[in-house]
């Protein structure tokens, strides 16, 4: 028995197993080095593309997408923890531009109060004229562009309060 | 013809080319500052540099390039899809100058190319119609008034729209005017033209459209339809011929009908007929594309034909060499769109770099493509990557294909399409193919993918871990080993 548990990042996803979990899935390695894993009746493969001399850093193939994978043992959770332990609440202060474009139009001023899903301002890109709402009630501080200007991907449009 | 130039950039510039130099004809190339790279310009035997990136400084500038095509001797312009492929004052100029447009002539593509202009000109033809306005309307108030009486839901569209630009659907009168104000600023700045009208929204519907090929003899065949519904943001994704619920005898009505559009304008070229179905089976004309479709390489896969060098023998005067009866369907084909967007965040596009760009390969796989690894996708241009075609015997055999050449599809730096089209091609809908264009909304969600990575994540992590757990296993049985040559030695 062993309850030592693991936590594994896989590209975003990040997953926790204990030892026992892991050595009672119905796996099989194959000669060529390839996994194979049933569950809930599928079968499906797995292909290891390459991997740390650890082991605790590897890139898996499932049904041709690619997976980056960070093994955490106890100790480097509790490392982890040690070292970032004050998560910060997530508050929205700005709203940045989800994609390259154009600015055509800004809806609100500075100062003014908007409700969630209020239309704050459009943007185009690829010819699309993209309405980017306001996921949260907030008030405009300040307004960083102008209408007719370009601005690329993350770039901070609107402060809010 | 001797020399053709091919008035368009990335996967369709390279794919005209291609048939150009099969032909035996020169081919020139024009590229923007931001396409230097592109391997359109690096295939072409001649290339010209129209400016900076912008659409409006290079690709869309057609005084320049019909300047270029005298400098370099040019007879023949291809101008693909978009850009200035449905502009009828760029065809007349070229006809002016001298020079061949590989396409239809001006007076058609008017025609066509204004949406209310081309229900007048079928309107004699006996050709089933969506009921709506076919006026052009700018007064929001009037607007509304219609709308009441044609009766919610309406669509609003573009007169000289396409590819879901200017187009919107309108649930409930209190969306009305701010979503008017929308389409009619999209086709003023996308078409430069506001001019917006009414249609019935007809639920459940399914895009279909036609082939069709011309000659300047008034021959005219087509090449079968293709089921075009599922789509996002009304642009399509996913495409396949033959439609899976199309019946001999329906081919043959829409087949005539698609025929007798093209006749109604005197239509010269290749060329597509737009019909929407509804779930009883009836169909509409909705327009005509007076151009090479994007999703033209799958009428190509099952009819044998090279729509390309049917233009350009067309262009040179030649009589169509094949007959309404001598074209057959030869098995199934899908196409998938591989754009460059994020299907888990609203198929915003996903602007990068290709760091891995490996395409599948074989029999019955064909990619037309406009980049290379270590290419950006620059921001002026629609994000299409590539157009990933299969062609089975039969449609369950093409869609396996097709599951099997997404997996094979490699490319990072950028979101795709590409998990997209697995969803569609494993969802059972899709697979019995009843469904309509709002497949995405009624079957799609973010979720559904994510769930679906989530589970794949889960297998690699597993492996992953596997995999360390052996590895760790060999270490403890080195370590043990050596202590007991330890204790042997000790003894």
């Amino acid at each position: 028995m062993s309850d030592k548990t693991y936590s594994i990042k896989a590209n975003d996803f990040t997953f926790l197993f204990t030892e026992d979990e892991i050595k009672a899935t119905d796996s099989i390695r194959k000669p060529n080095g390839d996994f194979n894993l049933i569950r809930n009746n599928k079968s499906v493969n797995a292909k290891l593309i390459s991997a740390s001399i650890t082991g605790k850093n590897a890139i898996v193939e499932v049904e041709g997408e690619n997976f980056e994978i960070t093994i955490k043992d106890e100790l480097d959770q509790m490392l982890e923890v040690m070292g970032f332990g004050i998560a910060t609440t997530k508050h929205i202060k700005e709203i940045k531009a989800p994609m390259p474009g154009l600015v055509l139009e800004i809806s609100v001023i500075d100062g003014q109060e908007v409700k969630e899903g209020e239309r704050i301002l459009i943007l185009e890109a690829m010819k699309m004229e993209n309405s980017i709402m306001i996921p949260a009630d907030a008030i405009i501080k300040k307004i960083l562009v102008k209408a007719g200007q370009a601005v690329d991907k993350g770039q901070v449009l609107i402060e809010l309060d | 013809m001797k020399k053709i130039l091919v008035a368009n950039r990335g996967e369709i510039a390279l794919r005209i080319m291609r048939t150009i130099r099969k032909m035996g004809i020169q081919s020139v190339a024009v590229y923007s500052e931001a396409d230097r790279y592109s391997p359109h310009v690096l295939y072409a035997d001649e290339a010209v540099c129209l400016g900076a990136a912008p659409s409006s400084q290079s690709y869309l500038n057609g005084d320049k390039i019909i300047a270029f095509c005298k400098a370099l001797s040019v007879d023949g312009i291809h101008p693909g899809y978009g850009f200035l492929s449905e502009n009828a004052d760029f065809a007349q100029k070229v006809e002016d100058a001298g020079i061949t447009f590989i396409g239809p002539g001006p007076e058609a593509m008017r025609v066509m190319g204004s949406k209310l202009a081309a229900k007048e000109c079928v309107k004699h033809y006996n050709i089933p119609m969506v009921p709506g306005i076919d006026k052009a309307i700018e007064d929001v108030n009037v607007a509304k008034k219609i709308a009441a009486e044609v009766g919610y839901p309406i669509l609003i569209k573009a007169s000289a729209g396409g590819g879901g630009k200017g187009m919107r659907i309108v649930e409930k009168e209190a969306d009305f005017e701010e979503q008017m104000q929308r389409a009619v600023s999209e086709a003023t700045s996308s078409f430069g033209d506001g001019a917006v009208f009414i249609e019935k929204y007809v639920s459940s519907p399914r895009h279909i459209e036609v082939q069709v090929v011309a000659d300047k003899f008034g021959n005219v065949i087509h090449g079968f339809e293709r089921e075009c519904s599922i789509q996002r943001r009304h642009q399509k994704v996913v495409e396949e011929t033959p439609c899976a619920i199309m019946t001999p005898q329906l081919r043959k009505q829409i087949g005539d009908a698609a025929v007798m559009v093209a006749k109604s304008c005197n239509y010269v070229s290749t060329g597509t007929v737009e019909f929407l179905m509804d779930d009883q089976l009836n169909f509409y004309f909705l327009e005509m594309n007076t151009r090479l479709q994007v999703e033209h390489p799958v009428s190509e896969m099952i009819t044998g034909l090279d729509l390309v060098e049917e233009q350009i023998r067309i262009a040179r005067g030649e009589v169509l060499r094949i007959k309404q009866e001598d074209l057959v369907i030869n098995g199934h084909a899908i196409e998938l769109r591989v754009y460059a967007e994020d299907p888990l965040n609203n198929f915003l596009p996903s602007i990068g770099t290709l760091e891995k760009y490996v395409k599948p390969s074989g029999e019955g796989i064909r990619v037309d493509d406009g980049y290379e690894e270590g290419m950006t996708i620059p921001i002026y241009y629609d994000p299409l990557i590539a157009k990933l075609i299969v062609h089975g015997k039969t449609r369950t055999e093409a869609i396996e294909m097709m599951l099997q050449a997404i997996r094979d599809f490699k490319i990072k730096g950028v979101a795709t399409t590409l998990p997209f089209g697995t969803f569609v091609f494993e969802h059972e809908a899709f697979f019995s193919g009843y469904f309509d264009t709002h497949f995405v909304k009624n079957y799609y969600s973010p979720e559904k993918l994510k769930d679906k990575q989530k589970a794949n994540a889960e297998v690699a992590a597993i492996a992953a871990l596997k995999n360390w757990f052996q590895k760790q296993e060999i270490v403890n049985a080195v370590d043990n080993k050596s202590t007991s040559w330890k204790r042997r030695l000790a003894k």
